[in-house]
């Protein structure tokens, strides 16, 4: 396991300690620990059945670990439930998007501030990510089952902005996207950042991933495998092979 | 030598989706021929087309003569085309044994001519006949099972729900040898494997190869198709990108921005630029007039 | 011609009206099955506490009618959520099937409560809505009619307003939509969940408060056929779909009422069935909608829990079989016989179920409709042929097996929870063919005078003997059943049970194997059917109904899933509790309405496991 030091000054928005995971008798995630701290990107990278879509869930709420902690801002989110958990700011953009197909794309936005009470903030940030994304204007009135995969990769962004997280947790947001469309969608994730709120993703693609996170982390088989800067790891050599399973026969 | 499986033009639709987008491929028999690709490329979808679990929207697909399309997965099967599945599909309450009992199935001779009143009749009197093919298959499942060393042997009557992950990806691949396949599809055979895991199936897979079993095989991981493959085709949206021997796919640009992810131009920082040296030295070798 | 367009206008009014309540039933159904992705069975059961409690509102109390209406969907709204908390929240996690069979369960114990409060017979329902006819032209209708018309337009336009305007019912439609990103907006499932069955518990309420003033009757076995009617409904206007429901509610309104017109009243049932059988096979996504393939499927996975078997030894079976034997040398009182060859006769059936729906995994929830065709066929060839009664009984059970086959093999195409739709379906249109063939069946007043059961010449009628005959047959079918779950084609049907995916991709022809279980399975069931016939001597087309089939379910579950001495066991206790505790007969079926719950809840393997 190669350890990379990170800045440890401020304490983690987000932290999992020891975390082990079970779907029944199999085991899928062996003590994960990481850290997300406040304004950062972090990626969580891995192949096919790493466990990092897990990884999501349990973080979410909507798998629960047999073992370990899950701490955010303070809280304690293995005993919550997952509506508790967005409500404590952790915004999500869910694999594959999960649009609510039925629901008109202003549906949908408002959807996604749910659990907020104040109404007339709401409106002012409706306004607001329409103005981020001047596509979903278009469509305010057109259900969310006919956009493209772009359009409704915006709308899961807008969604979840509309719940003002503290922390958006986005699963593969690039997948099954045309490339020029990845190139938006990797730079809404900057943006989104750069106002301030924290960015943790899952992804497969890990050069995109790990060209706009600060700090990355590499799932095999349920186990965190290699985390560094993500600099340092796009230079390595170590990312292609823990990640693609180079190395195995050479 | 006509191709044992050809595929032509072939195309799937889903809701406006091409999941498989005209997509052409002939095997020949004893080849062992590799689809790599990102996720969602369309390479699941494209093997149940041929294992029959789906229909094309168009194109044709014929195994060693005979058209594919339209046909039942039962249909498939009994032509001798054998599948395991992306995630593993073994039957979690059956022995082992029973499991790789069922991959027998196809190519049972009291299957070839049965009716379902003999078939009744043959289950509650069980002829000798029945019994010499019982004990037949059932020797030849654990010498298939045994193949896997100590893996398997001492578990051959527990449920497969009680075995390992790697356990029961075991048990699927010796269910799909008892079909005795002419063609081997395999869907990502290591997926949750460790590096040892892995390193064990790519050698069983070896030695299938070796015994010039056709195969064709999904898989993530690039060193292990490199490593066996004698021809590599490449998948993105549904379509096939790149068709070629392993160490000109491995250079290919459009397969490592398929594959690993395309690198934007504006990614700037010294660190990604020297990261990008090593791949953009493969990409001007193959670009270079 | 004015006359008989007269007749037709009556008869559109007549539909629609009917379509209206038919809507709101399906109404209810579709907004659970959105949220929950359930089949609520005890729908129909809400729906008949709907009608009494609006029925006692109004004739026992007095009270007016609005008010009445209030406590409608007060009671009903509190009903909806208690189904939810006990049937549907405590077994999230567990067989998808569950949720299905505890609501099956719930809709037993409702109506049996009705049943032991207010007795079985019909309650006159005076409506309190004065028989005032508005002149159209040349004909007119009732005050009543635009009632419920407007009732129903009323509650539909509220519903709407709800969806689309309130946060609650944006919460709901979410949800429906997709769960887990409706969690992730911060939406309480578990809150919606509620929600949805309290407004769908009122919607069946109210409807069946309106049934009850259009008929003025109320009885406890309406609840019966309401729930495949709103489920014919809703498969018309696309599952889930609510809009869909309400027009789907209103065509087989109309469809019914023209159908009624043109043939007979008895046949009024047989429509909704057919049209659920047709829509399921043709149009498994409604009328209105293009798409072809079913839609994602709801409630699937066998009911096949991980667990131990719990070993019997051979010793122990066979003890028990002699046992079973001596009994009547040595204590041959009549009353232990016959209770006991119920028990043979009824473990019977429960072993069919155990086969094709424990070991081959296809839930079938219309075995009594086998034992109809089984009952008949015997009956009709030692009455009207004269047939020696073994010859009959197997050539019965042979054509049972034939037809009961043919008849499920369209069902095939469906999966899982259809499947088990699919034969009720089937099972209830058995029993309307036999209500409406007169010339064979005699009609509503069965077959009587039916030849006690003889063996070669000699007629079996001493309990003692009747008793032996009936456990020989179960102990024969026990014994083929166990070479058949014990051979290949026993593990091909487990290997379709487990996985129809993989097995099918390695070589198992899922329709045929399918086939070949539901024959054997029909051929048992048919056998157990004939035996009874002649056991009875009077058989009609309400000697076999759902109940039964539900019944021999229970048992099955209860010994655990494909287990064959756990079917017979399962059997045995469920006859002879209701008779140790004789002050309780009248709530048996209270009794397995209950237990159905309780099993599905804390031990889905049953008493000795599934195999």
């Amino acid at each position: 396991m190669t350890q990379v030091s990170t800045n440890e000054a401020t304490s983690p928005l987000l932290q999992l300690r020891d975390v082990d995971t079970y779907y029944g008798a199999v085991q899928v995630h062996f003590g994960i620990r990481l850290a997300v701290n406040p304004g950062e990107i972090v990626c969580l990278l891995g192949g096919n059945a790493s466990g990092k879509s897990t990884t999501m869930k349990v973080i979410l709420g909507l798998v629960k670990p047999r073992r370990g902690q899950v701490t955010f801002d303070g809280h304690e989110l293995t005993t919550i439930a997952t509506s508790q958990i967005v409500r404590l700011g952790i915004g999500s953009v869910p694999e594959a998007r999960r649009i609510f197909p039925r629901m008109t794309v202003r549906e949908n936005l408002l959807m996604g501030a749910y659990h907020r009470t104040d109404q007339a903030e709401v409106l002012r940030d409706y306004e607001y990510i329409l103005g981020l994304f001047p596509r979903l204007r278009e469509r305010l009135h057109q259900r969310g089952g006919v956009l493209s995969g772009g359009e409704q990769q915006m709308l899961a962004f807008g969604r979840a902005l509309m719940g003002r997280p503290k922390l958006i947790c986005m699963d593969e947001p690039t997948m099954g996207l045309a490339p020029a469309v990845v190139d938006l969608v990797l730079e809404h994730i900057q943006q989104i950042n750069r106002t301030g709120t924290t960015v943790f993703m899952v992804e497969q693609n890990a050069n995109l991933a790990l060209q706009i996170a600060h700090r990355g982390y590499v799932l095999q088989n349920g186990r965190i495998v290699l985390e560094g800067k993500a600099s340092d790891m796009l230079a390595s050599h170590a990312i292609q092979e823990a990640y693609l399973g180079a190395g195995i026969t050479d | 030598m006509p191709p044992l499986l050809t595929i032509h033009e072939v195309t799937r639709h889903f809701d406006g989706v091409q999941a498989v987008d005209n997509v052409s491929l002939g095997v020949k028999a004893g080849e062992f021929v590799s689809v790599i690709g990102p996720n969602g490329a369309g390479k699941t979808t494209f093997f149940n087309l041929i294992a029959g679990t789906d229909q094309p929207t168009s194109g044709q697909i014929s195994f060693d003569g005979q058209s594919l399309v339209g046909l039942r997965p039962d249909q498939v099967a009994a032509l001798g085309i054998a599948r395991t599945f992306q995630n593993g599909r073994v039957f979690a309450n059956l022995s082992v044994l029973d499991n790789v009992l069922i991959g027998t199935h196809a190519r049972r001779t009291s299957q070839q001519t049965i009716n379902p009143l003999g078939e009744l009749w043959g289950a509650i009197v069980t002829s000798r006949a029945l019994r010499e093919e019982e004990a037949r298959v059932r020797h030849d499942a654990e010498s298939i099972i045994a193949l896997f060393g100590e893996r398997l042997t001492p578990r051959l009557h527990h449920p497969a729900s009680s075995l390992s992950y790697a356990n029961r990806r075991r048990v699927e691949l010796a269910r799909a040898l008892a079909l005795h396949p002419r063609l081997l599809l395999l869907d990502e055979p290591t997926a949750g494997m460790n590096p040892t895991e892995t390193a064990e199936i790519l050698e069983f897979i070896r030695r299938l190869k070796d015994q010039k079993l056709t195969i064709l095989l999904i898989e993530h991981k690039l060193s292990l198709v490199m490593e066996l493959s004698d021809r590599v085709i490449v998948m993105d949206n549904g379509r096939k990108i790149a068709e070629d021997v392993p160490h000109v796919i491995r250079r290919d640009p459009y397969v490592i921005e398929a594959y690993l992810g395309h690198r934007r131009p504006s990614a700037d920082s010294a660190a990604e630029m020297t990261a990008l040296d090593r791949t953009n030295a493969n990409v001007q070798a193959r670009t270079a007039p | 011609m004015e006359q008989s367009l007269s007749i037709f206008f009556d008869q559109t009014v007549n539909g629609l009206v009917i379509g209206n309540i038919y809507g709101l039933i399906a109404v209810g159904l579709a907004v659970i099955f959105g949220v929950a992705n359930l089949i609520n069975f005890a729908h129909g059961s809400v729906y008949m506490v709907g009608a009494y409690v609006g029925w006692y509102s109004i004739m026992q109390l007095g009270l007016p009618l609005p008010v009445a209406f209030v406590v409608v969907a007060v009671i009903c709204g509190i009903l909806g959520i208690l189904i939810e908390r006990v049937g549907l929240r405590p077994l999230h996690g567990s067989a998808r099937i569950a949720p299905l069979l505890a609501t099956i369960g719930i809709s037993f114990i409702l109506d049996q409560l009705v049943q032991i409060l207010f007795t079985p017979d019909p309650q006159r329902f005076e409506s309190p809505i004065p028989a005032i006819r508005i002149p159209i032209g040349t004909t007119s209708i009732g005050l009543l009619d635009v009632l419920i018309a407007a009732v129903a337009i009323t509650i539909a336009t509220l519903l709407y307003v709800f969806l689309r305007y309130s946060k609650l019912g944006w919460a709901l439609r979410a949800t429906s939509q997709d769960r887990e990103a409706a969690q992730q907006m911060g939406v309480d499932v578990n809150q919606v969940n509620r929600i949805a069955f309290a407004l769908a518990a009122i919607l069946g309420g109210i409807a069946g408060l309106l049934v009850g003033m259009y008929f003025q009757t109320v009885y406890p076995t309406m609840s019966a056929q309401a729930v495949l009617k709103g489920f014919a409904a809703n498969l018309l206007g696309g599952l889930g779909s609510i809009p869909g429901a309400l027009l789907g509610g209103l065509l087989l309104g109309l469809v019914e009422s023209y159908g009624v017109a043109l043939f007979s009243t008895s046949y009024r049932s047989l429509f909704a069935f057919i049209i659920v059988i047709l829509m399921l096979l043709l149009r498994p996504n409604g009328l209105f909608n293009p798409k072809r393939q079913l839609p994602p499927e709801p409630l699937t996975g066998t009911f096949i829990p991980n667990n131990k078997r719990i070993h019997i030894p051979v010793w122990a079976t066979v003890l028990g079989g002699v046992v079973a034997l001596s009994l009547p040398f040595f204590f041959p009182n009549p009353y232990v016989m016959q209770v006991l060859t119920n028990a043979w006769l009824i473990g019977m059936v429960a072993l069919s179920v155990t086969l094709v729906t424990g070991t081959a995994g296809q839930i079938s929830l219309g075995q009594a409709g086998f034992l109809a065709i089984g009952a008949y066929t015997a009956s009709l060839l030692t009455l009207r042929l004269q047939l020696p009664f073994e010859l009959a009984l197997l050539c019965a059970a042979l054509f049972t097996a034939a037809l009961g086959t043919l008849i499920v093999l369209p069902a095939f195409r469906l999966r899982s929870h259809y499947v088990a739709i699919a034969t009720i379906g089937i099972s209830e249109i058995i029993n309307q063919i036999i209500l409406n063939w007169r010339p064979v069946t005699n009609g509503a007043l069965g077959l009587t005078n039916i030849p006690p059961p003889s063996l070669l010449g000699h007629e079996i009628v001493r309990p003692q003997e009747v008793y032996l005959f009936a456990f020989a047959l179960l102990v024969g079918v026990a014994l083929l059943q166990w070479k058949l779950i014990n051979s290949p084609l026993g593990r091909v049907w487990r290997a379709v049970r487990e996985d129809e995916v993989a097995a099918q991709a390695y070589g198992i022809n899922l329709n045929y194997y399918k086939g070949l279980a539901f024959a054997v399975s029909a051929f048992i069931a048919g056998l157990s059917g004939a035996f009874m016939a002649h056991m009875y001597t009077y058989i009609n087309y309400q000697t076999f109904t759902i109940p039964l089939s539900i019944l021999a379910l229970t048992m099955a579950i209860l010994g655990g899933m494909g287990n064959i001495l756990g079917a017979i066991v399962g059997a045995l206790v469920l006859t002879i509790l209701p008779e140790l505790f004789r002050d309780l007969m009248d709530f048996r079926y209270l009794m397995y309405g209950v237990m159905l719950v309780a099993l599905i809840r804390f031990r889905p393997q049953g008493l000795l496991g599934t195999e």
